[in-house]
């Protein structure tokens, strides 16, 4: 099958072939190469992402700093937010979810493979657009990733880096919702035949569920940032409070997209965890249906709890409670995945790879997050807590600790089938110990200032809080360590001759049962020699039996 | 994953370091170890509350986590179990959490009430300012302004705090007074305080510009002569300075000696 791999370059096959393969790469549609340019993108932007989180962390290493100045270290925060966000866990999940999707399902390529590389190809406007604003006079937009009004309006940022943040975020955006169309059209249209809703990977059934969410919120941000354009360049008054405007209308607009978003990154990640639980612990997943209940119950309740971001603002009493309790129910269909997790692999062969260390280490820090945003969605306690470092200790731990974790997860999951190569196990068990140990601890010691009252994103502090700030930058470089790892390895990996692995190189398909592992690893162009058929993912009834 | 001691190790001596610090006298007091005000006594309360209904999930989770990493590897001879679902338990794990969770929102709800409403019985209106960078505090009763400087309230009165912004969002939060409140401009937010004697230290949590890592919040609240003491002085165009109003603190006899 190898030969399939190694001549899709029939058009360009007089050129020379670096030229070749460069415009191949340039030119597909092919959903797997496109799936790899998203992750090598988001690895591109992590790095750039990861970086000022170091210069972040440097500046907090001791109080009254002067490293950065305030207005750069306002700018530094707000495209490390922004950047790690869409330009980071977004394309990378995007990624895994182009190249996978379709081999899931069983179709030969998305719905419209031409739209999926245009929506890969307008972040990369969207990503020069956005580092471009750090070099325009006035420097780049420094409200935060929430980017509050009034203070992102003309009268208080004149920056044209504002600006170029939105249109950077408007890119972004069109990405992201030609994205969500296809997944739908993709999931809904082109399963191979007989393959039910009900019998789709949960990892698809994530994805599906995302892409409604995009699809629904991220308009609703492009709204938002047009009303905030034109009232920067036009002289519209949607939020300039002289004129009737409302600075709290930029919230609510911002929070109705801003909660969903922090769905769309966790999701996909919980789709990918799913998977690699089972693989290993080498047991069907706990509570299918449960499973796909509770990732569509999250998907319609978080549309309910945007205003738990906004409880100091003045809302009214009756409010405050409702949303605080729409917040609250949010935690029982997160629960429920977090128990039949842990019942998946109860009672299982726990195989200890390198994407299961992930896996489990994800749930580890993945309850901690969930239980911190008990304590913020409880009003009354959010009234201290807001917008402290307990806020950032939250964040991180689901982001780095739930979504990042999980994409390392399938970095060294899924590796294999997409490049025909391992990475390496035993660097793999230093890197996850390294991010793993990191992770606990910056985010960890984030909740403890905010309790003892460290507010976020200031760029000096009281005295008192510098041993605990110090913590966190030491778990910033675990971190790094990790990161840098991992790239070597990445490196290291692909500059080796292709191994000659068979279409399920962890063994584990007889019990997951999915289609990525019944395709040559990696798999040919169009996914299958021929359409897959239900015995290749139906479990039959003996096996449930045994 | 994680080993336990070595977590819970981790844990204490972290509380140990900082708590040498925090014992200071000059360091920001908090909501949840020096609450000043009858507001944030409720909501250090609320917290533990809640702390103690979320503990036990959260040590049951990462206990089964931990048990199932070391009970069920793969080693030679085992074979894995073939259950996947149960229908009984799924609901168990459904309505548990639901429950706990109405006893966390029932006492939190109350507490919401009881900050956002404030009492018919204030002694004193403040109004509170936000400016880049820095707050403005207005009594209308004595017609006395206080710029860039520290707040004075009469100790243990109720006092209604009125908070609006004449730029852009900034937020004023005290810590030991249990609750933040944003000051937004073109808006009047009302929130009440009852506050211990003493010397507190807060800042602006919402991002408003280039300085709003410094935009420093200190509040003395006077006993209630010495506060009558401090109206006087003030409306006679003295300002005393943060070292006397502190001296003030520790009774009128200081605040005469200054007559
Ligand atoms: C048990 C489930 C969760 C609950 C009840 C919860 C609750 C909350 C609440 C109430 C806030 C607002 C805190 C404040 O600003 O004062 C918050 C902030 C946040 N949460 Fe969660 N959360 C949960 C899980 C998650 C997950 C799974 C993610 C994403 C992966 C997430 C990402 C965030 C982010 C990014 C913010 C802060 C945004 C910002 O202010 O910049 N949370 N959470
Ligand atoms: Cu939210
Ligand atoms: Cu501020």
């Amino acid at each position: 099958m190898a030969q399939y791999i190694e001549q899709p370059l029939t058009l360009y096959s007089r050129w020379p072939k670096p030229l070749a393969v460069l415009v191949d790469w340039l030119t597909t549609t092919d959903h797997k190469k496109i799936g790899i340019m998203y992750l090598l993108y988001s690895l591109l932007m992590a790095i750039v992402g990861g970086a000022m989180a170091g210069m972040i962390r440097s500046q907090l290493a001791v109080p009254d700093n002067t490293l950065l100045r305030p207005e750069l270290y306002n700018e530094i925060l707000t495209l490390h937010g922004t950047i790690m966000i869409f330009f980071v866990a977004m394309p990378a999940l995007a990624g895994f979810g182009n190249y996978l999707v379709p081999i899931l399902i069983g179709a030969r390529d998305m719905a419209f493979p031409r739209l999926n590389a245009f929506s890969f190809w307008l972040l990369v406007p969207s990503g020069l657009l956005m580092l471009a604003s750090l070099f325009v006079e006035g420097g780049a937009a420094a409200a935060g990733w929430t980017s509050y009004t009034p203070l992102a309006s003309k009268q208080y940022m004149a920056t044209p880096g504002v600006d170029m943040w939105i249109f950077s975020l408007h890119l972004a955006g069109l990405s992201s919702i030609l994205g969500a169309v296809n997944f739908i059209v993709t999931t809904l249209n082109m399963r191979a035949p007989g393959m039910r809703l009900m019998e789709m990977p949960l990892f698809v059934w994530a994805w599906f569920v995302t892409a409604t969410l995009i699809l629904v919120a991220i308009p609703v941000l492009s709204g938002a940032l047009t009303m905030l354009l034109t009232d920067r360049l036009l002289g519209t008054n949607f939020f300039k409070i002289s004129e009737g405007g409302d600075p709290l209308l930029w919230q609510h607009l911002f929070w109705f997209f801003g909660h969903p978003e922090v769905y769309i990154v966790i999701l996909p990640s919980f789709g990918i965890i799913s998977h690699v639980l089972a693989a290993f612990a080498h047991k069907r997943i706990f509570g299918y249906p449960g499973m796909v209940i509770a990732i569509a119950a999250i998907g319609i309740v978080g549309y309910l709890v945007w205003a738990h971001h906004m409880f100091t603002t003045g809302l009214s009493t009756l409010s405050l409670i409702l949303f605080s309790a729409f917040s609250m129910v949010i935690a029982i269909p997160t629960g429920v995945k977090v128990w039949s997790w842990l019942a998946t692999i109860w009672g299982g062969t726990i195989r200890f790879t390198t994407p299961m260390k992930f896996a489990l280490g994800f749930i580890a820090l993945f309850i901690l997050g969930g239980m911190g945003g008990i304590f913020l969605a409880n009003a009354a306690v959010d009234f201290s807590l807001h917008d402290t470092y307990f806020v950032v200790g939250h964040f991180h731990y689901v982001f780095a600790g739930g979504t990042v974790v999980a994409l390392l997860a399938a970095t060294y999951f899924w590796f294999p089938k997409m490049t025909g190569r391992f990475l390496s196990e035993k660097l793999g068990t230093w890197v996850f110990w390294l991010f793993f140990s990191g992770v606990l601890l910056s985010f960890l010691v984030m909740h403890f200032l905010g309790i003892l009252g460290m507010p976020r994103r200031v760029y000096t502090y009281r005295p008192e809080f510098t041993s605990l700030n110090q913590l966190v930058t030491a778990g910033y470089v675990l971190q790094l360590l990790a990161g840098l790892l991992l790239l070597f390895d990445i490196f290291r990996t692909l500059l080796k001759p292709k191994q000659d692995l068979p279409p399920d190189p962890w063994g584990i398909n007889e019990v997951q049962k999915t289609l990525d592992w019944a395709t040559s690893s990696p798999p040919p162009p169009y996914n299958f020699e021929r359409t897959p058929t239900p015995d290749q993912w139906r479990y039959e009834p003996k096996e449930q039996a045994a | 994953m994680l080993r336990k001691p070595a977590w819970a190790a981790f844990v204490i001596g972290l509380l140990m370091t900082s708590g040498c610090r925090f014992a200071d006298p000059e360091s920001t007091t908090t909501w949840l170890f020096d609450p000043a005000t009858p507001i944030a006594e409720e909501v250090r309360q609320n917290f533990w509350y809640t702390a103690s209904l979320i503990a036990p999930f959260l040590i049951l989770a990462e206990a089964l986590l931990l048990y199932a990493i070391f009970r069920f590897r793969n080693r030679a001879g085992r074979k894995p179990a073939a259950f996947h679902e149960n229908v009984k338990l799924e609901v168990f794990w459904t309505l548990v959490p639901a429950i706990t969770l109405v006893m966390i929102a029932v006492p939190s709800f109350r507490l919401v009430h009881k900050i956002t409403h404030v009492p018919a019985d204030t002694e004193l209106e403040v109004q509170v300012f936000g400016h880049q960078f820095f707050w403005r505090y207005e009594y209308p009763e004595y017609g006395i302004t206080l710029s860039d400087e520290p707040l004075v309230l009469p100790a243990n009165k109720k006092v209604a705090l009125t908070f609006s912004s004449v730029d852009v969002i900034h937020s004023w939060w005290v810590p030991a007074f249990g609750f933040k409140q944003d000051a937004n401009p073109g808006r009047v937010a009302t929130r009440w305080v009852q506050v211990k004697p003493g010397y507190y230290k807060g800042q602006c949590a919402e991002l408003c510009g280039a300085l709003h890592g410094v935009m420093w919040i200190e509040v003395v609240a006077l006993p209630e002569e010495a506060f009558r003491e401090w109206v006087r002085a003030r409306k006679r165009g003295e300002a005393p300075s943060i070292e006397e109003l502190r001296a003030m603190l520790s009774g009128p006899q200081v605040a005469k000696q200054e007559d």
